[in-house]
C-alpha cells in the first residue's frame, strides 16, 4: 500500500516530454524522429551501465516511472516507539488500486480492539493541484466522515511518517542534485538531494529539505533523511526489507526515527505482510459504502 | 608578675610580626605563589545561575520536575503579545503572518511556535470534518474576514492564549527546547548507524537549556519583533524566560556596577581618613586577593557559582576591609607616635618594624578571634538543605580564613615593602586630634551616663523586636523592577489582560496503558478544568486551564457536526479511543503536548500570573487534595511546573536561611564565651551582636520591605560586622580594663585604638553600601540601605550600648575580676 516511489509526477512529466518534441518538431520532421527514437532508447536503458550518467533529476524520474504494482492487498503492522521505548502496535488491512493515474487505497484497522474496524478511504490524485480526499468511519460513532484537509506534513496515523511521505510529489517543484555515492546495505546508490523550489511545498510537505539514497539497479529509495521546517528536527527513513514480489521491488519493512540533535525523539517501524498484487479489487471496495460495511 | 594567656599569645604576635618583617621577600612570594596558583584555577570556576541550581541534584521536587520535562518539554513559554485596534483586519493578520514565520525560522532552540496563523482549527459539517490551521485558506474578503473571527473568538481553547477576551490582544507563543544538543549534528549521515541503537534509553543525562541559551532566545525574539512594532502593532514581550533573563541580567549588571562604585567610595574615604595611598591600596589589595582566591578555590573544589553566593565579594570586602583597617589603624598610629616621641632620633625603617610588631601585637588576636567567630557562625550554614546557602556557608566561611591570613601575612609584608614616612602635616594632625576629641566624648558619655543609654537602647529594642515581628517572608522578582521597566509592564499587562503569564503543571499517572480513554476519568479530568478555573484568591487566580479534555470535547463536538451539545465527553471508551486515533491522524501534533503516547499519563496546565513565591505551597496542595478527591486514590498525582519549582525553592531557600542564621546564634554565642573565657561577658555581648540585627529586622517589618531570598543575605554581612565590632570591643576593653582596673579609662583606650578602626571601617562600608540605593532593582535598594543601616547600627551598639552594659555592670560587681585576662 505505501507508495515507495517517493518521488513522482509521471503525468506531467510526460506533458513535459511532449511538449519538448513538439518545439523541436518545426526544424525538421526527420531530425524529430532521430531524437524521439534516441529518447525511447535511453528510456529503456534501465541498466546501471547507461545509468552512470544520469542527471539526478533523470534518476527521480525513473524512480517515479518505476512499476510499483496494482490491485494489492497487504497487512500492516505499525510499532510506534516513544522516546522512553514504550511501544504502540497497530494492525492495518490494506487494499490499493490504480484508476488511470489516481490511486485509491482502503485502510481497516484490525487492532487494537479499542479501535478495530475504524477506517480509511483515500483518493490520492495524479494531478499534484487537487487535495486528496479522504472519508474515515468510526465504528462507535457509526458515521462516516469526508476530512477535508490540504495538509500533507501532518502524521500518518500518529507514526513518525507523514502523508507527504505517502503520497506522489511534484517533481518540478524541487531542484534536485547528486550528492555522491554511497553503498547501502552492500548495493550503490546515489544520494541525491532534493530542495523545494517554494515556499508552498515546504509547508506543504512539512520539509525544508531532503537526502534520498536511491538504489543505482533498480531505483527504489532505500534511505531518506529530511529536514523538518518545524521545530528543527530530522527525520531518519530507511528501508531494511526490500523484495521482489511478482516482479516488483516492494517494501517490506520500513522505519522512520525523529531526532532532534542526538536524541531520538520518536520512531515508527512498518511491516508487510501477506502482500498480493493484481487481486480482484472491484472499483466498489473503494467506496464510503464499503468503509462502513466494513471488511 | 605572671603573664596571662592573652599576654603570651600577644607576644607571640609581636614575635610574630619581627619575623615577617625580616623575611618580608619571602612572605610576599610564598603568598602570591598561592594566590597565583589558586587564580589559576579561576578560568575552570562555573556559573550556575539556575533554578535547578537551588536543589539538591536526587531532591524529589526537582526529579518530579524532571519526569515531567521530559515527558512534555518545557512549560515556561515565551509570550509575544500584540494589541492591535482591529486583529482580524486583512493588513494585521499579513503582518503578523510575516511575524510568525519570521521567527519560526530565526528563533534558536525553537520548539514550537503557535499562533492565530497556525492555531489548530478543527470544525466540522454535515457530513464532513474540517481539519486544518485557523488561516490556512487565506480570507479574500470582509466577509472571509468576518468568519474566521467568528470561529476564532469562539474557540474556547484560544480564549486568554491566543485570544483575549474582548479580542483586542493576539499572542504568538513561543515554546523552546527544553534540553541543549538540539542542535543538528555535523555529520547527518551517521545519524543511520546511531539509529540501529534504537531509542536512547539516557535522556535523563540530557543538559536543560542554559542561561546563556534561554537569553539568546529572548533577545532574538525582541530584535526581530522590534522591527515590527508600531501605532496598531503593539508588542509586549513576557513569559518568565523573559523575566529570569532580564532579572538575571539586570542583577548581574548592577552588582558589578555598584560593586565597582562601592569600591572606588571605599577608596576615596579610605584616602580621606588615612591620607594615605598606602592606606587605600594595601586594605584593598589585601581583600582582592582574598576574593579571588578564594573564588579560585571554589574553582578548584567544582563549587559553581550560584545566585545566593553573589553576596560573596559584598561580604568578603566588609569583613576584609575591617581587619586590614583595624590593623593599619594601630600601625600608622603608632608609627606617628613614635616619630613624635623620637623627634628624628631613629631610623625611619626601625620605627616601621616596631610598628609592624606592635600592631600586629595588639589587633593580632583580636582579628584571628573575630574571623574564627565569623567564620563558625556562617559554617553553621553548611548543612542547610538548599544547596546554594550551604555552599555559600562552606565558602564564606572558608574566604574569611583566607582573608585571616592575608590580613596578618600578606599585610605586615607588604608594609615592611612600603616606603612610609610618618606625616607631619597639620592638617593630618588636626583632623586626628578631632576624632580623638570626639572618641573620648562618646567614651566618656556612654560610660558616665549608662541609664540613659540603656533606656534608650531598650526602647529602640522594643521598637525593633515590634517591627521584626511584622517582617514577612516573600518572594517576588518581578516587583524588584520599577514599575516603568518594559518587562515589568509587560508581566502586569499580561496578568491583567491575558490572565496570567505562567503556568502551574498537574501530572495524573492513572498507571495504565490507554488508562485515559476511560469516560469516567476524562469527565473527572473534565471537571477538574471547570473547577481549577475558578480558583480565585486575589493575587493567586487561575485564568485558564488546559488539558487533554478539551481536545477531546473539542473532536467530539467537530465530529457532531459543531453542535455545542457536543462539546463534551463521549461516554463510551471506544469512542474516545477512535476519536483519538482520527485526532492523531488528522495532522496535529497537540496531543503530545497533553499526553503520553501511551494515554496513561496525562498534563493539566493552570495557567496564572507569577505570584509571591511563599503562595506557592498552599496552593501546590491544594491544587493535589482536589485532583485525588476527583479521580479517586487509584492515580499518581504531581503538582509541578518552572514557576512553582521556583516558588517552592525560594520560600525553602529563606526558610532554610533563617533557621541556618538561628544556629549561627548559638555557635557565635559558644564562641564569645570561649574566647573572651567568661559566661557572663560572653553571653552580654550578644546583646551589642543581636541588637543590630533586631533593628533592621524591625526597619523592614515597619516599612513593609520583604524578607526575600536577597535581603536575607544581608544577615551573613550583618553577622560578619556585629561580631567583628563587638569582639574588638570587648577584647580592647578587657585589655584596657586589665591594665588600668579603671572603666571610665578603658572604654577610652578601647575608643581611641580599635574603635578609631572601628569608626573608620563603618563610615567606609556603610557608604559604599548606600551606593547601591541607586540602583533600579528594588531588592538592590533594599540590599544597600539595609546592609548600610546595620553596619552604623553596629557600631553605635559597640560605642554606647556596650561601654554603658560594662558600666552597669562593673557597679554592681557583676563581673568577675580580669586579671587573668
Amino acid at each position: 500500500m505505501i507508495n515507495y516511489r517517493t518521488f513522482s509526477t509521471a503525468k506531467h512529466a510526460r506533458e513535459h516530454e511532449v511538449k519538448r518534441i513538439e518545439s523541436l518538431a518545426p526544424i525538421s520532421v526527420l531530425s524529430g524522429f532521430i531524437f524521439l527514437v534516441v529518447v525511447l532508447f535511453i528510456a529503456s536503458q534501465a541498466s546501471p551501465a547507461a545509468a552512470e550518467n544520469l542527471t539526478a533529476r533523470e534518476i527521480m524520474q525513473k524512480v517515479d516511472d518505476r512499476d510499483d504494482g496494482d490491485n494489492r492487498s497487504a497487512e500492516m503492522t505499525m510499532t510506534l516507539i516513544d522516546k522512553n521505548g514504550s511501544k504502540r502496535i497497530r494492525k492495518i488491512r490494506s487494499f490499493d488500486k490504480d484508476k488511470g493515474e489516481d490511486k485509491m487505497r482502503i485502510m481497516f484497522f484490525l487492532a487494537p480492539a479499542d479501535v478495530k474496524d475504524t477506517a480509511f478511504l483515500t483518493y490520492d490524485y495524479d494531478a499534484y493541484e487537487k487535495d486528496d480526499d479522504q472519508w474515515l468511519y468510526l465504528p462507535a460513532l457509526r458515521k462516516s466522515k469526508r476530512i477535508a484537509s490540504s495538509d500533507k506534513s501532518g502524521s500518518f496515523m500518529g507514526s513518525d511518517f507523514n502523508y507527504a511521505d505517502m503520497t506522489r510529489k511534484n517533481l518540478d517543484a524541487y531542484d534536485f542534485s547528486i550528492v555522491k555515492e554511497q553503498e547501502v546495505r552492500g548495493h550503490n546508490t546515489w544520494i541525491i538531494e532534493a530542495l523545494p523550489k517554494t515556499m508552498e511545498e515546504k509547508e506543504e510537505t512539512g520539509y525544508k529539505k531532503s537526502l534520498v539514497f536511491v538504489r543505482q539497479d533498480n531505483f527504489v529509495v532505500v534511505r531518506a533523511v529530511h529536514w523538518t521546517l518545524e521545530g528543527n528536527r530530522l527525520k531518519y527513513q530507511d528501508v531494511p526489507g526490500l523484495e521482489q514480489i511478482d516482479g516488483i521491488w516492494t517494501i517490506t519493512h520500513m522505519t522512520m526515527t525523529t531526532k532532534k540533535g542526538k536524541a531520538t525523539l520518536h520512531r515508527t517501524e512498518l511491516d508487510f505482510s501477506n502482500i498480493q498484487y493484481n487481486q480482484a479489487l472491484d472499483e466498489q471496495m473503494f467506496t464510503v459504502r464499503q468503509l462502513e460495511k466494513g471488511l | 608578675m605572671t603573664t596571662t594567656m592573652r599576654q603570651r599569645i600577644e607576644s607571640g604576635f609581636v614575635q610574630f610580626g619581627q619575623l615577617i618583617y625580616r623575611n618580608h621577600w619571602k612572605t610576599l612570594f610564598l603568598v602570591l605563589a598561592l594566590v597565583a596558583a589558586l587564580v589559576s584555577q579561576l578560568p575552570r570556576l562555573t556559573m550556575d545561575t539556575s533554578t535547578e541550581g537551588f536543589l539538591h541534584e536526587n531532591d524529589p521536587t526537582l526529579l518530579a520536575y524532571e519526569k515531567f520535562r521530559e515527558q512534555f518539554g518545557r512549560d515556561e513559554l515565551v509570550l509575544l503579545t500584540i494589541t492591535a485596534p482591529d486583529i482580524f483586519a486583512s493588513e494585521f493578520l499579513q503582518k503578523l503572518r510575516r511575524l510568525h514565520y519570521e521567527l519560526r525560522d530565526k528563533l534558536p532552540y525553537l520548539d514550537d511556535i503557535t499562533s492565530l496563523i497556525n492555531a489548530r482549527n478543527t470544525r466540522g459539517a454535515e457530513g464532513e470534518l474540517i481539519v486544518e490551521d485557523l488561516l490556512e485558506n487565506w480570507p479574500q474578503d470582509r466577509a472571509g474576514l468576518d468568519a474566521i473571527r467568528a470561529r476564532a473568538m469562539a474557540n474556547p481553547t484560544y480564549r486568554n492564549m491566543l485570544l483575549s477576551e474582548d479580542g483586542t490582544i493576539t499572542t504568538i507563543v513561543i515554546k523552546t527546547d527544553a534540553y541543549t544538543g538540539g542542535a543538528q549534528t555535523e555529520d547527518v549521515l551517521a545519524g543511520f548507524e546511531e539509529e540501529n541503537l534504537a531509542v536512547s534509553p539516557a535522556t535523563s543525562e540530557r543538559i536543560p537549556l542554559t542561561d546563556a541559551q534561554n537569553s539568546e532566545v529572548v533577545h532574538a525574539a525582541r530584535q526581530i519583533s522590534r522591527a515590527y512594532e508600531g501605532e496598531n502593532f503593539k508588542i509586549h514581550l513576557a513569559g518568565s524566560p523573559v523575566v529570569s533573563d532580564v532579572l538575571k541580567r539586570a542583577m548581574q549588571q548592577n552588582m558589578k556596577k555598584f560593586m565597582l562604585m562601592a569600591l572606588i567610595a571605599i577608596a576615596v574615604i579610605l584616602f580621606v581618613l588615612f591620607r594615605r595611598l598606602s592606606g587605600v591600596i594595601l586594605p584593598l589589595l589585601t581583600v582582592a586577593l582574598s576574593l579571588l582566591s578564594t573564588l579560585g578555590l571554589m574553582a578548584l573544589l567544582g563549587i559553581p557559582f550560584k545566585l545566593p553566593t553573589q553576596i560573596l565579594p559584598s561580604f568578603l570586602l566588609a569583613v576584609g576591609v575591617g581587619a586590614s583597617v583595624h590593623l593599619l589603624a594601630v600601625f600608622f598610629r603608632h608609627l606617628q607616635e613614635s616619630h613624635k616621641h623620637s623627634n628624628g632620633g631613629r631610623e625611619p625603617s626601625e620605627m616601621k618594624a616596631e610598628a609592624i610588631s606592635y600592631a600586629l601585637g595588639h589587633s593580632g588576636l583580636a582579628i584571628v578571634m573575630t574571623s574564627l567567630t565569623t567564620a563558625a557562625g556562617l559554617a553553621s550554614f553548611a548543612g542547610a538543605e538548599v544547596a546554594p546557602i550551604s555552599d555559600l556557608g562552606k565558602i564564606a566561611a572558608v574566604g574569611i580564613m583566607i582573608s585571616l591570613v592575608f590580613t596578618l601575612v600578606l599585610l605586615p609584608a607588604l608594609l615592611s615593602i612600603t616606603p612610609l614616612k610618618a606625616k607631619t602635616s597639620a592638617t593630618a594632625q588636626r583632623g586626628h586630634e578631632r576624632m580623638d576629641r570626639l572618641l573620648r566624648a562618646t567614651a566618656d558619655f556612654s560610660t558616665t551616663r549608662p541609664k540613659l543609654v540603656l533606656t534608650v537602647s531598650a526602647l529602640l529594642l522594643v521598637l525593633g523586636l515590634i517591627g521584626a515581628m511584622q517582617a514577612r517572608f516573600s518572594h517576588k522578582p518581578f516587583e524588584w523592577f520599577p514599575e516603568d521597566a518594559p518587562v515589568r509592564q509587560a508581566t502586569d499587562f499580561v496578568n491583567e489582560r491575558m490572565r496570567g503569564a505562567s503556568s502551574v503543571e498537574v501530572v495524573v499517572d492513572s498507571g495504565e496503558t490507554n488508562g485515559f480513554y476511560d469516560p469516567q476519568r476524562m469527565k473527572g479530568l473534565e471537571a477538574l478544568n471547570r473547577e481549577v478555573e475558578t480558583i480565585d484568591r486575589g493575587e493567586l487566580f487561575v485564568g485558564k486551564t488546559l488539558s487533554l479534555a478539551d481536545i477531546l470535547k473539542e473532536i467530539n463536538k467537530a465530529l457532531n457536526e459543531n453542535r455545542d451539545e457536543y462539546y463534551a465527553i463521549p461516554d463510551n471508551r471506544e469512542l474516545i479511543a477512535q476519536e483519538f486515533l482520527l485526532f492523531e491522524n488528522s495532522g496535529s501534533d497537540d496531543l503530545e503536548d497533553f499526553v503520553d503516547s501511551q494515554f496513561s499519563k496525562v498534563r493539566f496546565t493552570a495557567k496564572m500570573p507569577w505570584v509571591d513565591g511563599i503562595l506557592y505551597n498552599d496552593f501546590m496542595n491544594d491544587l493535589e487534595a482536589r485532583f485525588k478527591r476527583t479521580l479517586g486514590g487509584r492515580v499518581d498525582v504531581t503538582v509541578t511546573g518552572m514557576a512553582a519549582l521556583l516558588g517552592r525553592t525560594m520560600h525553602a531557600t529563606i526558610i532554610s536561611m533563617s533557621e541556618s542564621y538561628l544556629w549561627a546564634v548559638v555557635i557565635i554565642t559558644g564562641m564569645m564565651i570561649l574566647l573572651i573565657g567568661d559566661v557572663r561577658i560572653g553571653l552580654v555581648s550578644m546583646i551589642p551582636n543581636l541588637t543590630p540585627i533586631i533593628l533592621t529586622l524591625g526597619i523592614m517589618g515597619w516599612f513593609g520591605m520583604p524578607l526575600d531570598l536577597f535581603t536575607m543575605l544581608i544577615g551573613s554581612i550583618a553577622i560578619g560586622l556585629a561580631v567583628d565590632d563587638t569582639i574588638h570591643f570587648m577584647h580592647n576593653y578587657r585589655r584596657y580594663h586589665h591594665t588600668t582596673g579603671d572603666v571610665q579609662e578603658a572604654v577610652r583606650q578601647t575608643l581611641l585604638t580599635t574603635g578609631r578602626a572601628m569608626f573608620v571601617t563603618t563610615v567606609v562600608l556603610s557608604v559604599g553600601f548606600f551606593l547601591y540605593m541607586f540602583a533600579n532593582l528594588s531588592n538592590l535598594v533594599n540590599f544597600g540601605l539595609l546592609t548600610g543601616f546595620t553596619i552604623i547600627m553596629a557600631l553605635l551598639a559597640d560605642f554606647f550600648l556596650a561601654p554603658a552594659l560594662m558600666a552597669t555592670l562593673h557597679k554592681a560587681h557583676m563581673i568577675s575580676d580580669d586579671s587573668d585576662y
